[in-house]
């Protein structure tokens, strides 16, 4: 016998009105674990993600209609804001690009410096995805400090060569803007004694913990093959155990008389593309040294450019290894003092395509740590 | 950790320069299908008609010695009103190491491609990029919305006829090309 009423007891949802039906949660675009202006729709049953729509384009700025409308030489300042953690590697593929188009001889020891430079900002955005991966996973602000003391180093240095911290333009077509300053030697072997000290111990602090490899150990493993096909590059497709790096396959500046591994994995899951990465930047360590003990002296920078760059009908694809992966310039010329056409191939836009074969069947709070080992920056997907 | 190279992707390193040999076994492993063979400063360059595009992928990606296993590239391209739309594809082999360029040139006011996305899965954020840039149109794609403009923009920022300042012309700041119209 109820208490209640007989009509409140048919309002009552018996078993079979709790419909379990998927639920769409949208995630960004302003949220830290998007690492950006990124908006993804996750569609979820539960605890499972059934489908997710990444959506981009929150920072796209024109990168290649800029390009065409200006002057080989005014662009230089855009596109070390595509990869705005490693703006040297970008400066780097552009000068490369123009420099190929045009036929334009580098100098030895700018060839040197640039590539000194390049590694160092390589390592300090991987840097960057050790600290902000780690807090993706729950070392809270312990992985970002402690990579953010070495970034401050990097920055430091690179500010006393270049001029700048993220975007010092210092790369010009046909080699840099100017010579090293006179004690850079002893400072940057300095700064590498720290970034070594500094990624040991940031391997102390997340490699052996047991947290982080529950965590990421089998998380999202993607096979060769299928990595790939989806087109991914750089230590997502390193991690998968192929060894395919642009600087070794495909060789470009100094980087074929240079001694140094490329790192693999063996089952492209989470765990793998943090290591790599983390092993990654130790090889940079050792290019820098034998780029400071193999130093050339010389000009800096081609002494016979005309003054306004006028490049005739040609074309090129030039590839280089950016920090996320094959980050490479198609330009086009047709006379005249601008590019007819510019197209950057970029490795994180590359990488973000597949995040969905990645992020399908995992749980709501792996989405964020698969997204987080991608390593992307918006800067470079929205171009 | 180890740094052995996998069998499967025995790849030999390349500086990045045309290669005259691959040139020659593209040529006759296109067989009966009409392509144009040149060069650029970097790569092989195989100029194709749009109607025979997925034919020569078809056999770029499953002759033994080409085996073009990696779409890394798509560009799209206005070549102006005579020549119409371009998609450049570039395309690469892990197994061989080697690396093609494949250049699609689409009448003036037809600009339809056969999409490539059944042959590589990374095809179609580079398409979606290509059709919204320029307004080529890629038959077979799954979803061709927009990709990097709003869902409902329908300009094509990177035609040669569309002007710089497009916010300036829409908030009257500037005056756009005579006879332009968004």
């Amino acid at each position: 016998m109820s208490i209640w009423p007989e009509e409140a007891l048919v309002q009552l949802p018996n078993e079979s009105s709790f419909e379990t039906v998927d639920m769409t949660i949208n995630v960004g675009p302003q949220h830290p674990a998007t690492h950006g202006v990124f908006r993804m729709a996750l569609k979820v049953d539960g605890e499972v993600v059934v489908d997710c729509e990444p959506y981009i384009g929150y920072l796209h700025r024109g990168l290649e209609k800029l390009t065409e409308n200006h002057d080989y030489r005014q662009s230089m300042g855009w596109w070390d804001r595509t990869d705005y953690l490693a703006g040297l590697c970008c400066e780097g593929a552009y000068c490369m690009a123009v420099e190929k188009l045009a036929g334009i001889d580098v100098p030895e020891r700018a060839e040197y410096i640039r590539v000194m430079l390049m590694e160092l900002s390589r390592i300090n955005s991987h840097f960057m995805f050790l600290g902000a991966f780690g807090a993706d996973v729950g070392s809270f602000g312990t992985s970002f400090i402690y990579a953010w003391r070495e970034r401050e180093r990097i920055y430091d240095l690179l500010e006393e060569v270049a001029g700048d911290r993220m975007f010092p333009t210092y790369f010009k077509i046909g080699g840099v803007t100017m010579d090293l300053p006179e004690n850079y030697e002893p400072r940057m072997r300095e700064v590498l004694g720290h970034i070594r000290q500094g990624l040991e111990d940031l391997d102390g602090l997340l490699t052996g913990n047991e947290i982080f490899v529950e965590r990421c150990r089998g998380l999202a493993p993607l096979s060769a093959e299928h990595a790939v096909n989806l087109g991914v590059t750089g230590p997502l497709l390193r991690a998968t155990g192929l060894p395919w790096d642009v600087r070794k396959a495909e060789p470009y500046s100094i980087y074929d008389r240079l001694d140094f591994e490329i790192p693999v994995g063996r089952q492209g899951d989470i765990f793998d593309r943090y290591f790599v990465r983390l092993a990654e930047m130790y090889q940079s360590v050792r290019i820098i040294e034998q780029c400071l003990d193999g130093m050339p002296t010389g000009l800096v920078l081609n002494p016979s450019l005309p003054k306004t760059l006028r490049i005739a009908d040609a074309e090129c694809y030039l590839r280089t290894e950016g920090t996320k992966g094959e980050y490479s310039i198609y330009a086009m010329a047709k006379g005249g003092t601008t590019p007819y056409r510019m197209k950057l191939r970029s490795p994180s836009f590359c990488n973000l395509s597949a995040l969905r074969e990645m992020v399908v069947g995992s749980y709501v709070a792996d989405a964020v740590i698969i997204l987080g080992s991608l390593d992307i920056v918006l800067g470079e997907v929205d171009k | 950790m180890s740094t052995t190279s996998d069998s499967r992707f025995a790849f030999v390193p390349r500086r990045q320069d045309p290669d005259v040999a691959l040139a020659a076994a593209l040529r006759s492993a296109a067989g009966g299908i009409p392509v144009e063979i040149g060069e650029t400063k970097t790569d092989v360059d195989v100029r194709v008609a749009p109607e025979h595009l997925p034919r020569l992928v078809q056999v770029l990606t499953e002759h033994a010695d080409l085996a073009f296993d990696f779409l890394r590239n798509v560009v799209a391209i206005d070549m102006g009103p005579v020549d119409g739309l371009a998609a450049k594809y570039h395309l690469y082999s892990f197994r061989h190491g080697h690396a093609v360029q494949l250049t699609v040139l689409t009448p003036p006011g037809n600009p339809h491609i056969p999409s490539l996305t059944s042959f590589y899965a990374a095809a179609d954020w580079h398409e979606r990029e290509a059709a919204e840039m320029v307004g080529l149109v890629f038959d077979g794609h799954p979803d061709l919305k927009n990709l990097l403009l709003e869902e409902d923009l329908r300009i094509h920022p990177l035609l040669k006829s569309h002007p710089l300042q497009k916010v300036e012309i829409l908030q009257g700041i500037e005056e756009g090309p005579p006879g332009f119209k968004f």
